[in-house]
């Protein structure tokens, strides 16, 4: 059986949780071979494959899943710090460029206190160092330097996640209203 | 008595920023209230209160005031900020020249003076409109670019509610109006009324007349293009601009909600790195098979392998000492390594010939040698040795 060009790095890849990018090679041959991959990917691992205009990602059930929370609370708090000091965060998050310590900055006046000093990956700037590069190999950021990065467009899952999040809620609240 | 019109301009111009602010705020509450008007001209030290009724700037509207139209448009041109219209009071223009349209087939063959004011007011008519639409772009343009910039620092609740209001009360009713797809968009009428006055200007008897359509028609496709730009500002800038806020804002929503208690929260649900180790739960499955497909039981032979001319060289130095001794005295000693050397191997390899040469280091040997004498070069496999012409003899033990 012939199997795509960069079969292996793109099996390993996915598996390793990383975001694979439009700018990425591997990305065309995910793309052209879209249906064999999400059957792959489901009938050997159950997990889902997402490909998007310009990233794809493996979507697993487990919910506990610690490293996608700690993601959204980063970029959750982010978002938060950025719109007080009047920023269009959107803008921010997908052309802009970040600094390590403008990040501290933002999260050590953050009034999220306790949810930061309760985190292992955010507490202090050394657990943030290592939180970064954790992205960094996931594709989620891309270091520039030591200090600086960008985000990828795989920031646009979590965005999407906060709206959903926001919907259902809203969602909620006017269910609640309705019933009363 | 009638007032200088420089008079008036140059009074407006010495005031200004008195006008401005009771601009603003008749922008803001459709009217300038007494105790406000009190408060800037006491702030700016001046009583022109008079001046103001005089020159028909305010109209007294009971204890308050109003800025009268003429004065209020000619301010708003000049500092471009525009009270939004709302698209309904841009619509009636739809009517207006709906109906002076059909006025003016109707009535194509008969009055010729009528026709020809017909005509020119469906010209000032649709001025109006095309102004009334621009007015509202530009208005919408600033509020919209004031929004994404959040000077301000509104609060994001806030900043959703106005894109809300402005995206539904505003673009998307103004958007409908201009929609060339749309077959009842007063584009379209537009359209409709242009192509009669096309004709009409090239095959109507009347000179004056065709002149006036002429007029007209230039006036509909230059107006035409206009709507057509403020159409695509509406689409392809505003539109996005502002649902981008109201998108931001949401997301905002989305994450100050998950914030407040993320553990318990369901989160995207992404993939954890997957590592295959060796004693994962199938490696007794995997080494089963990789053993079945490789063990074989064919008979294995061992046996020494041969030697051959390649295999590592040991120095045997009492053999060559021996030999030497035999020789003595000798009268070039790395000559007699050479050819002892040569007599045994097709080359002369470096490091043979520098083991035979720890031979000079016996003890039971004398040296002899001239310092001044030539050197003799030898020729190893990989390189050229220069050497003395050392001659070596029995030692001589004991008293000479």
């Amino acid at each position: 059986m012939d199997f795509p060009r960069y079969h292996k790095e793109i099996v390993g890849d996915l598996l390793d949780g990383k975001f694979v990018l439009a700018t990425d090679a591997k990305f065309i041959e995910l793309k052209n071979n879209a249906d064999f991959y999400g059957k792959f990917f489901k009938e050997t691992f159950d997990f889902y494959l997402d490909i998007k205009s310009d990233y794809a990602y493996l979507i697993s059930e487990e919910t506990m899943e610690m490293l996608s929370r700690d993601i959204c609370i980063f970029i959750g708090l982010l978002c938060y710090e950025l719109d007080k000091e009047g920023k269009n965060f959107l803008d921010e998050i997908q052309y802009a460029e970040f600094d390590a310590e403008m990040v501290d900055n933002l999260l050590d006046n953050s009034s999220y206190t306790d949810l930061i000093l309760n985190n292992n990956q955010l507490k202090n700037s050394e657990a943030r160092k290592q939180f970064l590069g954790t992205l960094n190999r996931r594709n989620i950021i891309e270091r520039n330097s030591d200090k600086k990065f960008t985000f990828t467009p795989a920031y646009k899952v979590f965005m999407d996640f906060a709206k959903n999040f926001a919907k259902g809620k809203l969602a909620a609240t006017n269910t609640e209203e309705d019933s009363e | 008595m009638r007032t200088e019109p420089r008079t008036i301009l140059n009074f407006l111009s010495n005031y200004f920023d008195i006008i401005k602010e009771l601009f603003d705020l008749q922008l803001k509450d459709g009217l300038v209230r007494r105790e406000d008007l009190n408060a800037i001209l006491a702030e700016h030290d001046s009583d022109i209160l008079n001046k103001l009724i005089e020159y028909k700037f305010f109209k007294k509207i009971a204890d308050d005031f109003e800025i009268r139209p003429m004065y209020f448009k000619f301010l708003e041109f000049i500092l471009s900020e525009f009270k939004p219209l709302l698209p309904e009071t841009i619509e009636k223009y739809e009517h207006s020249v709906t109906s002076l349209f059909k006025k003016i087939k109707e009535g194509i063959n008969k009055d010729r003076n009528i026709l020809l004011q017909r005509i020119s007011d469906l010209n000032n008519e649709v001025r109006d409109f095309t102004e009334a639409v621009e007015k509202n772009t530009l208005r919408l343009i600033a509020e919209t670019k004031e929004l994404k910039s959040n000077v301000d620092k509104i609060d994001y609740r806030e900043k959703v509610r106005k894109a809300s209001f402005w995206i539904d009360y505003y673009i998307t009713p103004l958007n409908t109006i201009l929609d060339v797809s749309n077959a009842d968009s007063i584009t379209n009428r537009l359209l409709d009324i242009s192509q009669y006055i096309n004709v009409r200007r090239l095959n109507f008897d009347d000179e004056m007349a065709r002149q006036q359509f002429e007029k007209l028609y230039v006036f509909l496709v230059q107006t035409n293009d206009d709507l057509l730009r403020q159409s695509k500002i509406l689409t392809n800038e505003l539109l996005p601009l502002i649902e981008r806020i109201r998108s931001e804002s949401m997301i905002l929503t989305g994450w100050i909600e998950f914030l407040k208690n993320p553990n318990k929260s369901e989160t995207p649900f992404i993939q954890k790195s997957i590592r295959a180790y060796p004693y994962n739960n199938a490696m007794y499955f995997n080494s089963l098979e990789y053993v079945q497909e490789y063990m074989q039981n064919d008979d294995v032979y061992l046996e020494d392998p041969k030697l051959s001319a390649n295999d590592k060289w040991i120095f045997n130095k009492e053999f060559y000492r021996e030999q030497l001794m035999k020789e003595l005295p000798v009268p070039n000693f790395f000559e007699w390594a050479g050819v002892t050397l040569r007599s045994e191997y097709e080359d002369i390899e470096t490091e043979k010939f520098f083991s035979l040469s720890t031979l000079l280091f016996e003890d039971d040997i004398e040296l002899e040698f001239d310092p001044t004498a030539d050197r003799q070069v030898i020729r190893t496999s990989d390189m050229n040795l220069r050497v003395p012409k050392i001659k070596i003899k029995i030692k001589r033990h004991g008293l000479s």
